[in-house]
Parts: structure tokens; C-alpha cells; sequence
């Protein structure tokens, strides 16, 4: 026996939550601000193929809000808008800065081809509708409903 | 929370006064579909509604109630002008999303060898899906204004449809106090070259046909007959209704602490209708719904065309009339009788169809005899119903009514259901043309995701607050 093997046990960045109308994800992360990417991520995969965007364009992302999952429902509103408004869909996020009241963000794709991009589900808003936001294990947990 | 729920007679059940309730709950459904009702947690929103402040009259919650976001979907609050409060939470994220219908002069065999034709033509003219927008219809903002104040009759005076067919929408296509500049930047822009798009999820336009008339003086008041085609469009207010919304949610979370208002769920966040966030609210929202018209009335110009082009008749041949338009996801400033006494209110229907009677003041001249005309569309693969507003419906439910079936299934789970079947196919086999811009929203709205909407319907019928005309089969759809 060359050490251990086993692989590290991982933990799901998102997960798509049972709920009849619309789409609920529970998300983890290491840190406060992971939690925030893997909203983003889930986001994106509801609307589309993730795998499919790539990295052509860079968007600066500042958002407010009154509390860190306020911030939350506000980062992914904010997502919303730059694809309603210039068919922008992000393939990788990063926090650049990152308070409970405030959140400075760069994101990294492409603007959506339906040639080359699959439609999944039109979002129309991340919700406060059983948001939260807590401590999980070494890291953070979040839970999120998208409104369909 | 346990909910307690006493049986009134065949299709009401009572949620009683308790705890924090300022009014009891009253919920319109059969034994059988409450079953499934209280497998989620939408009585229990039923009972939250009615702690708000002002609330006039029961909470109410129509046959389709499910589960939402603070309210329930299918709910039904009035509140008083000058005591109660008004809520974005009560009207959801796409504000004015609401039901049109079209007559046509065809019968079904006029239509049955072109359906492949007619469907690409309707989804050649009208975008459609994820990301919808519109290359040849940019406004720019002044003009994008003009609509948010004007609503259908922006669009028809552009040229889109007939002055004639303003008589034949809720409210004349037009919600009064709308002010395009409470409306966010963001949300003009995210509305900007979204006029004229369907959008995607639920949304569809729809060719049917009449396959059973319930009441043949009705329909024919109506210009409906059996096997005529008629056209289902369903769509609302795109991004802009969202983020108005979502903007004015946030406003509401502040006011809501502000006013010192005592809610049990967050998303319940609401103002007094008599605030500075109340007011704005309101007339924001109206902006919105009026955008919502215009979209459904757009899109009734490219519907006539497309049956123009494929079939090359012309518009008095065709006979595609607007027969009604309602919302389904509003608050609006109505009169009503409470207790003997009129009194202005309030109402929020959120998934709820609004159904007045014959003669009611706000009832098109063409429909004084019948009463309202009322549009339940179903699932893609089933039926759809038209209605008429009733008495009933106006002293018990504040004039309204159910909205649709309400998803039986996950998204999730009816991609599971549907995985390996070609649903396209499948349709077909059932006379049914489908397109769709993403094979993933098909297989979400597949029938078997939704309860029948036959059965809300009857229980709408049966407890009087609308009245069965007809019933329409689809021919062909296009989903976003």
C-alpha cells in the first residue's frame, strides 16, 4: 500500500434542490466569497450549457446590498441584467472584494449564441424566498430559489 | 406551522381566524385536489397574507393555489386604500404576465395541412426563448417610455392591430398612474429590445381549435363555435417586469421595517399604499403591466401576419378578432361592495384571473350579457378553457378567479420523465406541432408535469365563480 488513495471526499459546488415550480439550489464553498462563484455558476447552468462559454470577454461587477445574502440575491440580479441587456453569460468569476454590504467581482465569457449556445431555462429573478446564508462544516452553506 | 381548515361546503374550505390572522383564509377546491395541496406549504402562505395590515374581506387562494414566494401562487388579497398595504411579493416577478385570445373565421380543416407552415411562420415573427429579443424593434428610451405610459394603445397606434381591439383587453390595455420614471434604468434596459418577444418557460402562442362548447348562447355572444381555430397567446412584462420587482422588493424590505410592519415571512415585504414606497410602487408596476400589453398586442400583429402569409387570406377573411386579454399577475385600484358599503380597494391577484359579471362598469360593452370572457390556458398537450366572470365571483373573491393548471412535477423531474423520449414526436402523434427554441424547456412543460386543468376549472364552476364556455384543443404551439 503506497498511502492512502482514497480521493479527498469533495463537496458539490451547487446542487439543484427538489421544488416544483422553479429551480433551488444549495450551495457550498470553502469561503464566504466560493459561496458567491458557485451561486454565479449555478446561475449559469440553469440558463445554459456551461461548458460551452468561453472566456472572451471581461465584465467588472460591483454590487450593493443592505446584508450578505441580500448581496447574494443582488450579485445574481446583477448577472441577470448584463444577460438581458447585452447577452452576457459568465464562464469564471472571481471576488475581488468582498463584504457583508458590498461586493466587487470580474467576470469572465461570452455573450449567448444561440448557433452555438442551448437555451436551458429563462431566469427571472434569484429571490429571497428561503435565502440563506450559514456556516456548514469548515465552510459556508447557502440555499437560493431562482423564479423561472 | 400546522394549518387548520374547516370544510364550508363541496369547494370551500376555511383556514379560521388564529394567532396573528387579522382575517380567516377561504380556499376554493375540491377534497380530492387539496390532497395535493397540503403537500406543500401554500396554506400555510394563505395564513400569512391575512396578518397584513388592512386586509379587506378573506384571504383567498383560487383552485391552482401552490406554493410561491410569500404569497402563494393563485392568491387573492384586497386590501384598503387607506389602512392596507401593497405588496411586489403579491403580484410576482413578471408583473401583468396574462392570457390573450384570438377567434379566427377557419374550422379545423382549413388549418389541419398547414399546421407545420403556420407554426415555423409564428416562430420565424416572434422571438422566442432564452434570451428573446427583438433586431428589428429597438426603442429608444423616450419611445420605450410612451409605452410603459400608454400600453396597448402605443402599439396600435404604431400601427400594430385595430383601435377596436383596446375595447377587448383588461383595463383597455392601458393601467392608469403608470410613471415611466419610477421604473430603474436597469429595468428600461433590460426592457428595451425585449417588446414584441414571448420569452421563454411557460410561455407560448398557441393555434387550437373549439373541440366542446358548455354553453352555446355564451359562445355564440362570444364569436366562438365548435371546431373554429382560435389563438392562445401567453407572455407578460420580460426583464423589465422582473427587475421592477426585484428593484421595488428591495424597497419594500427597507419600508417594511420603516413603517414598523410585523411580517411572518420576509418576501411578504409590502408598504401602506398611502406611503411615498407604496405610491411609486404602484406606479412603477402600472408602467410595467402597460409594457406587458403592448408585448401581447405586438405580438398579435405578427400573429395576424403570419396566418396572412402562410394562408394568404386576407384580415376580414381570417377573422382573427381579440376576443379578451386578462392579467393574472396584478394589483390594481378597483371598487368594490364590503358589507353593503362601496369602497375602493386594493387587489392583488397573483396567479389569479380577474372575472366580473355581466353589466359590472369595467366590463367591455361587447360582453355586458355575458360577463367577462376569461382565459385558462392548460398544459401544451391538453386543453385550454374559456370562462365568463360571474355575481359570485365579485362578492366572494373580489371579482376573480383560478389562473391554470400549476405544475404537478419539478423542472427537474420532468426532464427526468422525459429523458430518452423524443417529446416533439410524441406530440406530433397526437396532431400537435411543437417548436421550441430550447428542447429543454419542451421537455419541462411536458402534460404529465402539470395537474389537469380540467379539474381547477370545475372546481371554479362548480363553486360559481366562473362559468364554463369552452374548451380548446392545441393544433400547434411555440414555447420559448
Amino acid at each position: 500500500m503506497i498511502g492512502d488513495i482514497r480521493p479527498r471526499v469533495r463537496y458539490q459546488k451547487y446542487r439543484q434542490m427538489a421544488h416544483t415550480a422553479d429551480a433551488a439550489y444549495r450551495l457550498r464553498g470553502e469561503s464566504l466569497a466560493e459561496i458567491y462563484v458557485n451561486a454565479a455558476q449555478a446561475l449559469m447552468a440553469t440558463i445554459t450549457d456551461r461548458r460551452r462559454l468561453r472566456a472572451r470577454e471581461t465584465k467588472d461587477i460591483s454590487v450593493e446590498a443592505p446584508d450578505r445574502e441580500a448581496l447574494l440575491v443582488a450579485w445574481l440580479n446583477h448577472l441577470l441584467y448584463l444577460y438581458d441587456v447585452d447577452g452576457f453569460l459568465g464562464r469564471d468569476f472571481e471576488i475581488l472584494e468582498l463584504q457583508d454590504e458590498r461586493l466587487q467581482a470580474r467576470a469572465w465569457g461570452e455573450v449567448f449564441d444561440p448557433e452555438r449556445h442551448e437555451g436551458k431555462n429563462a431566469v427571472k429573478a434569484a429571490t429571497y424566498h428561503h435565502l440563506e446564508i450559514t456556516r456548514w462544516d469548515h465552510g459556508w452553506q447557502a440555499t437560493v430559489i431562482l423564479d423561472l | 406551522m400546522a394549518v387548520k381548515l374547516r370544510q364550508v361546503d363541496e369547494y370551500r374550505w376555511e383556514l379560521p381566524r388564529e394567532g396573528k390572522m387579522r382575517t380567516r383564509g377561504l380556499v376554493y377546491a375540491s377534497k380530492e385536489m387539496l390532497a395535493k395541496i397540503q403537500e406543500d406549504r401554500s396554506l400555510e402562505q394563505v395564513a400569512n397574507v391575512a396578518t397584513m395590515p388592512g386586509i379587506v374581506g378573506a384571504s383567498l387562494a383560487m383552485p391552482d393555489i401552490h406554493w410561491g414566494y410569500g404569497f402563494p401562487i393563485g392568491g387573492v388579497a384586497a386590501f384598503d386604500l387607506d389602512e392596507g398595504v401593497v405588496s411586489p411579493g403579491g403580484v410576482g416577478y413578471d408583473i401583468n404576465c396574462g392570457v390573450r385570445l384570438l377567434r379566427t373565421n377557419l374550422e379545423r380543416p382549413q388549418v389541419s395541412g398547414r399546421m407545420d407552415e403556420l407554426v415555423n411562420a409564428l416562430f420565424a415573427n416572434i422571438p422566442s426563448g432564452v434570451g428573446s429579443r427583438r433586431k428589428d424593434l429597438k426603442l429608444t428610451m423616450p419611445t420605450l417610455k410612451q409605452v410603459l405610459r400608454l400600453g396597448g394603445a402605443w402599439a396600435v397606434k404604431q400601427g400594430y392591430g385595430e383601435v377596436s381591439d383596446l375595447e377587448h383587453i383588461e383595463a383597455r390595455g392601458q393601467i392608469e398612474g403608470a410613471d415611466p420614471d419610477l421604473v430603474s434604468q436597469f429595468a428600461l434596459d433590460r426592457g428595451k429590445d425585449q417588446l414584441g418577444t414571448l420569452g421563454s418557460g411557460n410561455h407560448f402562442v398557441e393555434i387550437g381549435y373549439v373541440t366542446e362548447i358548455f354553453d352555446e348562447s355564451l359562445a355564440r355572444a362570444l364569436g366562438l363555435f365548435l371546431n373554429q381555430v382560435a389563438v392562445i397567446v401567453h407572455t407578460g412584462s420580460r426583464g423589465l417586469g422582473h427587475q421592477v420587482c426585484d428593484d421595488y422588493i428591495k424597497v419594500m424590505l427597507k419600508a417594511t421595517g420603516k413603517y414598523g410592519i410585523e411580517l411572518p415571512d420576509r418576501q411578504l415585504c409590502c408598504a401602506p399604499i398611502t406611503s411615498p414606497e407604496g405610491q411609486q410602487y404602484l406606479a412603477a408596476m402600472a408602467a410595467a403591466a402597460n409594457f406587458a400589453f403592448a408585448n401581447r398586442q405586438l405580438i398579435t400583429h405578427w400573429v395576424r401576419e403570419s396566418f396572412e402569409q402562410v394562408l394568404h387570406l386576407g384580415p376580414r377573411d381570417l377573422g382573427l378578432e381579440l376576443i379578451y386579454d386578462v392579467a393574472h399577475n396584478i394589483a390594481k385600484i378597483e371598487n368594490h361592495q364590503v358589507n353593503g358599503a362601496s369602497r375602493k380597494l386594493c387587489v392583488h391577484r397573483k396567479g389569479a384571473t380577474r372575472a366580473y359579471p355581466p353589466g359590472h362598469p369595467e366590463t367591455p360593452a361587447a360582453y355586458k350579457e355575458t360577463g367577462q370572457p376569461v382565459l385558462i390556458p392548460g398544459d401544451m398537450g391538453r386543453y385550454s378553457f374559456v370562462l365568463v366572470g360571474t355575481e359570485t365571483a365579485l362578492t366572494e373573491t373580489f371579482g376573480s378567479t383560478c389562473h391554470g393548471a400549476g405544475r404537478e412535477m419539478s423542472r427537474a423531474q420532468a426532464v427526468k420523465v422525459s429523458r430518452g423520449r423524443n417529446i416533439v414526436e410524441e406530440m406530433a402523434k397526437k396532431g400537435i406541432v411543437v417548436r421550441g427554441a430550447g428542447r429543454g424547456t419542451i421537455a419541462e412543460e411536458i402534460s404529465e408535469a402539470y395537474k389537469d386543468v380540467e379539474n381547477v376549472v370545475n372546481v371554479a364552476h362548480g363553486a360559481g365563480i366562473s362559468k364554463k364556455v369552452a374548451k380548446l384543443k392545441p393544433l400547434g404551439v411555440i414555447k420559448g
